[in-house]
């Protein structure tokens, strides 16, 4: 057995309280909602309305915010390239956890590359990991710019930021793009009340 | 403001379903139950019972079992001193995500160093973190070896295997200790038996 490198002095334990039993617990079913789109689209807003609107479901959700976990978690990773992926693969990880006990996970990061992205739902059961694009156009989020960070992107105050001087790469499969066709308009509930319905439909909300 | 580093481009984000409303949900009060003590000391034994118990009770928890998590969260790490620091953080920083989220969150880890315990304590707010120290002698560890890891390591295939070549710092302080009566070890039952009512006194499994 080796002392350095990969530990192989590891072994699986099983719990022998599960995920059925937990899903039973809480009568729904543990999956990771990976919101995902520029900084400025939303994904905050519709985390907020979701998770609002399944508690008065009486369902449990848990939101990983890229901001929030920067502070705890991931407070020792920068924004160069490899602690970015280093970031959303650690988000990803905890994801999986949090899918694992049973409740419903919304991840709400900017996580602008297709390969880090990809590789988070490659850690979950097929079906579970359900990534949803705030398909929002540059203009509209420079235009709200909640955090005045586009401004100081612009002025060249942060180099490296989505959008300006960073690439987002568009998901080319997710389950869910928001806000739907036909619909530029839609508010945060509304929006969430759609991806409630995506996810009623694939038995995530019944036990 | 700076892009490397710890960045200051970031804001908290307020959710309005905060940790007393999924309290209220779930009936319980989120906490972390933190199993500490060497290899074969009965961590992960003591972890499945108590979550089982709680089930039984109807109370979500979860446990964050050291050897899970390395094929996951914390596989990049290896077996050094500044690595089991930073395996103890991430773990620590999870288990606070998941007391916030209103779980009993049992985290079952050898953690051998005070000073990584004490971090991940300080981390909980309102004293959420119990601390249940197995205290169990090396040699009926040894004995158990369920691993044959301290097999390994009396060989010299293990270097720095907490209890042969490493420390192991009980706390000074700890919630709950498991002790042998008499020389014969408590039950996994009678263990997670021991935790609960703690949990029950202090008030962790009522409606909140």
């Amino acid at each position: 057995m080796a002392t350095n490198g990969k530990a192989t002095n590891i072994v699986w334990h099983k719990s022998s309280v599960g995920k059925l039993n937990r899903q039973e617990l809480l009568e729904q079913k543990g999956c990771v909602l990976w919101i995902t789109g520029l900084s400025g689209s939303g994904k905050s807003a519709l985390a907020c309305a979701l998770c609002q609107a399944l508690y008065s479901r009486g369902k449990l959700t848990y939101i990983l915010d890229g901001d929030n976990i920067r502070h705890g978690l991931n407070r020792d990773l920068s924004f160069k390239a490899e602690d970015r992926a280093e970031n959303i693969r650690r988000i990803g990880e905890v994801a999986k956890l949090f899918a694992d006990a049973g409740i419903i996970c919304i991840a709400s990061v900017i996580s602008p590359y297709r390969r880090d992205r990809d590789a988070c739902r490659e850690l979950l059961p097929e079906g579970d990991f359900i990534e949803v694009f705030m398909d929002v156009p540059l203009q509209i989020c420079e235009a709200r710019d909640p955090k005045g960070l586009y401004k100081l992107a612009r002025a060249g105050k942060i180099k490296g930021f989505t959008g300006i001087d960073d690439p987002y790469e568009p998901p080319l499969n997710c389950e869910l793009v928001l806000p739907q066709k036909g619909n530029d308009c839609a508010s945060p509930c509304e929006m969430a009340e759609t991806v409630i319905s995506y996810l009623e439909e694939k038995g995530y909300l019944l036990a | 403001m700076s892009t490397v580093g710890n960045s200051t481009n970031i804001f908290w984000q307020e959710s309005p379903v905060g940790k007393l409303e999924r309290q209220k949900l779930l009936k319980q009060k989120g906490c972390v139950v933190w199993i500490t003590g060497l290899s074969g000391s009965g961590k992960s034994t003591l972890a499945c019972s108590l979550s089982r118990e709680l089930y039984t009770r109807g109370k979500l928890s979860y446990v964050l079992d050291g050897d899970n998590l390395r094929h996951g969260l914390t596989r990049i790490l290896v077996s050094k001193a500044e690595d089991r620091t930073e395996n103890i953080r991430r773990v620590g920083e999870v288990a606070k995500l998941f007391a916030d989220a209103g779980l009993i969150c049992i985290a079952s880890l050898i953690s051998p160093y005070r000073k990584d315990r004490d971090a991940c304590r300080a981390m909980l707010p309102d004293a959420n973190f119990v601390e249940v120290f197995m205290n169990m002698p090396l040699e009926l560890c040894e004995e158990r070896d369920s691993k044959d890891l301290y097999k390994l390591a009396r060989a010299g295939k293990i270097k720095g295997f907490t209890g042969i070549d490493d420390t192991y710092e009980p706390p000074f302080n700890c919630e709950i200790e498991i002790n042998q009566k008499d020389g014969i070890c408590p039950t996994p039952g009678a263990m997670a038996g021991e935790v609960v009512s703690y949990l029950e006194e202090k008030g962790y499994l009522q409606d909140q």
